[in-house]
């Protein structure tokens, strides 16, 4: 018999998909246009940056680090793309830039907490404040625009003859990696292994610090990544692109059921929950909502499901402790 | 020699000394049962008054569970504690403390960022009229009762600045303020110097004079001999014997600590052994160990016995590459090594199974083949991918050579029983297959069965040629399973031993360092005493406990973080002031203030919030919201007083903290994303009660703008305002009970619930605090701007975390000042104005303060990672 713990977050995915479920075709019913292939097609494009940058924060998250810089991230190297697209650069050129700007930004994330050892809660909050500030010190007031076609259609066109759009390829394309990689991969063993205990993974051979400092930098190309396909979104470079993503992203993450004390969490969770909180946005949108007040039905949603993972466990550690005398072990083998 | 062992009559009572010395506190009966496993079984020992009765026996023995239970940490099985003849119930240490009993620790548990004098008083903390703390009368007693210890410090520094052993002479402190009727001291000298234990020692004679009952835990038999009147010895978890002292000797004791049957679990075995794989040449770690050499052969066992803090384990971890040897030389093979990390030991061949089990040998939530194969899943992989069969046929041979007991390789190794974790530990490093394994008290907490068979294990692994260095401090074990067994005490090596020609109590005397050698005790146990004697003479004159005498004021003044601060913001302002000279005029610096006050009064929600441990992001959202709501009610309200317009405000911020109190601390979910969370909800609530229109100033009474546009004295009244409630707050803080426990709350958390702190409620209380005053900024802002929308303190947040880190508020909690924040929130606010004043674009400032923040952290964490470092150096 599979124990709690196991079968809980097994049934974590089903209570997503169920909810996912339920909200899509609740949508579809209330919502005017909801189902609309414009609708469809924007409201992916739009939440793909969110999306895209959960997954590797999924990853810090479960070795007990965070990442709440990953907007700032995005922001800072798409005004490194703008910069190289104003001074005339090829698109691959441009590219090559922005996510070199986002590697070294997670590789100063990850020089901090990685290698010196700072709480990652306070370094990623000065680096979600430096890497804004040098948006703006860097662009100054006047956007960038028009943008090269390559971005334009990254961030609004579709794939042809679908209703998908290309924006949110890249989240797919990562998605299948980030999932063989932390559930099939000896370098996902380890990362478990290091939020189930940081301890035993260092004495078990691991080299904790590198694959932290590993996980910042790649947070870091990815939110660059992110930070390119919001551009193009927008079809344009301003210093405040991407600001507040961070709501959107640290809700997908703890949605998707990775543990707040680390060890825990899957990337189908990571997926389900981009979907649910991209429904919900579209939804409120085309209801008219104010973005701001989104803001209070996806802060809800962080709370509500912390409380819901963090009750949860309470009540299965109790159940847990309440089994019988562990020196008479289960079936004989 | 027979000693003096009375049999115990019914009820445990040993009646020599007669009722002169009426018992105090004892145990009857008492047992403790963990799991399966007895860590204690009917044991009676009486402590009485007046006299010091010493608990005796070897690792393991159970001293610290009964010590446990005495102390309210844990309550009995069976038996029950008796207090002054009652049967009494602890449930916590508090109901211990209020019985009068007092328990000095191994391990102190003070509150590092609180002063000395707090630590002594703490959780009983004296009081003045008003029933406001005396902190100078608590300052001055602590400083008396410190001196009688014999430890000269500045009762005002911190005591996270202590070295352990001082730290322990607090703790000691502590006991007698509280005029503890029982006190229970557990090993209190292991790191005292020969003085410091004679001071001890004075202090002990001097509370037996006060008919103060104690119970003196100990390993060193000289001392117990020196200052105890009885002694109880234990052994496996039982009673052993009582003794008094002065009809007995340390021979004696050592021999009923160790003597026990060798039962047939220990295979026979004929040992093939081969060259040498290991050498230690004078292996130096810290300060834990020194000169160490052994070796250990192929195919031989060689155990490393002592007592706890010998340095065993200190050794091993040098070798696998955790710790870095200070001196001396690794070599295998022959060849000299560097061994940088546990990664490289594993490629050389060499494994380590801890000694904690929980805490660095397995993963709980694994299962049993995660565990199992974690060290080598690369050679189950194949282009990084892992491979389920590869993973099986790794460990499938060292799993089943354990004999486990178990449903199947999936289930969590949580379920299994220690001895069976501890199996697949061993299966583990087998699996890496390792020419030396280092096992840590390999059968610890095993049931006998297991033991049994891990014993056999560990001879068939010998037998096809491992080296083995086992650390154990079980005497039976050591004898029935290795061939050579070294012995250390206080870093050293004291004797070497041939397994067949050893005995129990040698072992058990060089393990306390009354021999150290491989004689018989009785023709050179009196010189290698001496010997030990004149060493020990000649560490009293190593000053271990520094004689921090009090600094000068001025110099004390100097050291604080407000005063480099004022320094900084001097050093800011005058350049700049000459510059442009605006800066300095009379209206900028109006100007100034009034910044000041509008965001400092939130800074200091935010001060308290982080005295407890957590963040508050939300409190920028809680300004605007508070603010719109009061502007939007003196607006729509026909003529009420500003006073309504101030409760709005203030009402609305009471309900946002206690929002996020409540979540945060009954809900335990981490205040960093509750406040992200309830950030965007409150800013969303915001939106909609706006709905983009704008409160101006012709709509509102004019009693609700005068309010903070009145002044005095020529300052501004928002001024005035600000500077009353940072007064407020510096005496509340440093007064009031409540305001102190907040401290503690933050300081060390598991602490203040043991001394009775409701730190649940305190956070609770902090939120609600932040998000009063973010509510009374908000009223200060939406009369002071005139004009308000749903915009409003957009973006603050950043400014209020910057300002409290700068301003010394440490994010671990415990530790931050009033004054410090004011200081640095005028520090980051002069920048702000002399940006703007430059023409320098202001969103620059995001970028500044993102740095300031990072540099804050960087400096505050080195320094005080060199500061505990260098206190903790030598032990």
């Amino acid at each position: 018999m599979l124990d709690a713990l196991v079968s809980k977050f097994k049934t974590w995915e089903f209570v997503l998909l169920v909810l996912v479920v339920s909200m899509l075709l609740a949508a579809s019913a209330l919502v005017p246009g909801f189902t609309r292939p414009f609708s469809i097609s924007t409201g992916i494009a739009t939440f793909a940056p969110a999306a895209l940058m959960a997954l590797p924060l999924a990853l810090l998250v479960i070795v007990r680090d965070i990442d709440i810089s990953v907007a700032s991230i995005a922001g800072l190297s798409s005004v490194a793309a703008g910069l190289a697209i104003q001074a005339g650069q090829p698109v691959w050129a441009v590219v090559t830039f922005a996510l070199v700007t986002g590697l070294l930004c997670g590789a100063v994330n990850g020089f901090f907490v990685a290698v010196l050892g700072l709480p990652a809660l306070l370094v990623t909050l000065g680096t979600l404040a430096l890497f804004r500030g040098l948006c703006y010190v860097l662009l100054g007031g006047t956007p960038i625009s028009p943008l090269p076609d390559f971005f334009t259609a990254l961030g609004t066109d579709n794939i042809p003859g679908f209703v998908v759009p290309w924006a949110i390829v890249p989240f797919v394309v990562l998605a299948v990696v980030f999932g063989v990689v932390l559930h099939r991969s000896t370098v996902g063993r380890r990362i478990y292994a290091i939020g189930g205990n940081p301890e035993t993974a260092r004495y078990s051979g691991i080299h904790v610090a590198r694959i932290r400092f590993l996980l910042f930098v790649v947070s870091g190309v990815v939110s660059a990544l992110a930070g390119m396909i919001n551009m193009g979104i927008t079809s344009q470079v301003a210093p405040d692109g991407a600001l507040g993503l961070e709501l959107d992203v640290i809700t997908v993450v703890f949605l998707a059921g990775v543990s707040v004390l680390g060890g825990k969490g899957r990337i189908t969770g990571v997926v389900l929950a981009s979907i649910l909180i991209l429904a919900l946005r579209k939804s409120l949108q085309l209801l008219n909502v104010s973005g701001y007040t989104q803001g209070i039905a996806v802060g809800g949603v962080l709370i509500a499901s912390l409380l819901v993972t963090n009750l949860s466990r309470q009540f299965f550690e109790s159940r847990r402790e309440r089994r019988p005398d562990p020196s008479v072990d289960a079936v004989h083998v | 020699m027979t000693g003096s062992v009375k049999p115990h009559d019914e009820h445990g009572a040993l009646d020599v000394l007669g009722d002169a010395h009426p018992v105090m506190a004892e145990l009857v009966g008492a047992s403790k049962r963990f799991d399966a496993i007895y860590a204690v079984r009917d044991v009676s020992l009486q402590i009485r008054a007046g006299e010091v009765l010493a608990l005796v026996g070897e690792n393991g023995a159970g001293k610290s569970t009964c010590v446990k239970m005495l102390g309210g940490v844990y309550h009995p099985t069976d038996g029950v504690v008796r207090v002054g003849g009652e049967d009494v119930t602890l449930r916590t240490p508090l109901d211990a403390q209020e019985l009068g009993i007092a328990v000095v620790h191994q391990h102190p548990g003070l509150f590092p960022d609180l002063p000395i004098y707090e630590n002594v008083y703490a959780g009983r903390p004296l009081t003045s009229r008003f029933g406001l703390l005396d902190h100078a009368r608590m300052s001055d007693e602590a400083r008396r009762w410190l001196e009688t210890l014999g430890l000269r410090v500045d009762p005002d520094m911190s005591a996270g600045l202590l070295s352990t052993s001082e730290q322990q002479l607090v703790e000691i402190a502590k006991a007698l303020a509280f005029d503890a009727r029982i006190l229970i001291l557990d090993e209190p000298t292991a790191s005292l110097t020969i003085g410091e234990t004679e001071r001890l020692f004075s202090v002990i004679e001097d509370l037996k004079a006060r008919g103060v009952a104690m119970l003196f835990v100990g390993h060193r038999l000289e001392e117990i001999m020196a200052v105890s009147d009885r002694v109880t010895v234990m052994r496996d978890g039982r009673w052993v014997a009582d003794l008094v002292t002065a009809d007995t000797d340390q021979h004696h004791i050592v021999e009923l600590m160790v003597g026990r049957e060798l039962t047939d679990i220990y295979p026979d075995r004929v040992a093939a052994i081969g060259d040498v794989v290991l050498r230690l040449r004078d292996l130096g770690v810290g300060g834990f160990v020194s000169d160490v050499s052994l070796d250990v052969r192929a195919g031989e066992v060689v155990g490393l016995a002592g007592l706890v803090g010998a340095g065993r384990t200190e050794v091993a971890r040098a070798v696998f590459g955790i710790d870095r040897p200070t001196h001396g030389q690794i070599e295998l093979d022959g060849h000299p090594v560097r061994i940088t990390s546990p990664a490289a030991a594993l490629a050389r061949g060499i494994a380590y199974a801890s000694e904690d089990r929980r805490g660095q040998s397995i993963i709980e939530d694994f299962s049993i083949l995660d565990n199992a194969t974690l060290p080598v899943v690369d050679q189950a992989s194949r282009f990084g991918l892992i491979r389920r069969r590869a993973e099986f046929a790794l460990v499938d041979g060292p799993l089943q050579r354990m004999r486990l007991k178990f449903a199947s390789y999936a289930q969590p190794i949580g379920n299994l029983s220690g001895g069976n974790q501890q199996k697949v530990v061993l299966a583990k490093w087998l699996a890496t297959n390792p020419r030396l394994l280092i096992l840590d008290e390999p059968t610890q907490g095993v049931d006998i069965q297991a033991k049994s068979e891990v014993h056999h294990i560990i001879a068939e692994l010998a037998q096809q040629g491992l080296a083995i260095l086992m650390i154990s401090s079980d005497m039976p074990e050591l004898l029935g399973t290795c061939d050579r067994i070294y012995v250390m005490h206080q870093g050293r090596i004291t004797a070497e031993f041939d397994a067949e020609r050893a005995n129990q109590i040698d072992i058990g005397l060089a393990a306390t360092g009354l021999l150290t050698s491989d004689a018989k005790i009785d023709t050179t146990s009196e010189s290698d005493l001496e010997k030990l004697r004149s060493k020990e003479e000649e560490k009293k004159a190593e000053v271990v406990s520094v004689s921090r005498g009090d600094r000068p004021a001025w110099r004390k003044v100097l050291a604080r973080r407000e005063f480099g601060l004022l320094v900084a913001m001097i050093a800011v302002l005058f350049p700049l002031g000459i510059m442009n000279p605006d800066l300095l005029g009379a209206s900028n610096l109006g100007n100034l203030a009034v910044t000041t006050a509008l965001i400092g009064v939130a800074c200091l929600g935010q001060m308290v919030v982080m005295l407890t441990r957590n963040i508050d992001l939300s409190l920028g959202s809680v300004i605007g919201l508070s603010a719109y709501a009061s502007a939007w009610a003196m607006s729509d309200l026909p003529n009420v007083p500003a006073i309504v317009g101030i409760a709005i405000a203030v009402g609305v911020g009471v309900l946002c903290g206690a929002v996020n109190g409540v979540i945060v601390a009954y809900g335990r979910v981490p205040s960093i994303v509750v406040t992200l969370g309830t950030l965007a909800i409150f800013r969303g609530i915001d939106a909609i009660l706006s709905s983009g229109r704008q409160i101006s100033s012709g709509m509102v009474p004019r009693g609700w703008l005068d309010w903070t546009a009145g002044r005095f004295l020529g300052i501004s009244m928002l001024v005035w305002i600000g500077v009353a409630l940072f007064v407020i707050f510096a005496v509340f803080l440093r007064t009031t009970r409540f305001g102190r426990d907040i401290y503690a709350t933050g300081s060390n958390p598991a602490g203040a619930d043991l001394i009775g702190i409701r730190t649940r409620a305190l956070t609770f209380a902090a939120f609600v605090i932040s998000g009063t005053l973010a509510g009374f900024a908000g009223a200060m802002w939406a009369s002071h701007f005139a004009t308000v929308d749903g915009q409003l303190a957009y973006g603050l947040e950043l400014t209020l975390v910057a300002s409290v880190v700068v301003g010394g508020v440490s994010l671990r909690g415990g530790a931050g000042t009033v004054l410090g924040v004011l200081l640095g929130t005028v520090t980051l606010i002069i920048i702000q104005n002399a940006i703007t004043v430059a023409r320098i674009n202001p969103s620059y400032l995001q970028a500044f303060f993102g740095g300031a923040i990072l540099l804050t952290v960087l400096v505050d964490t080195l320094l005080s990672r060199r500061s505990t470092r260098l206190t903790r150096g030598a032990r």
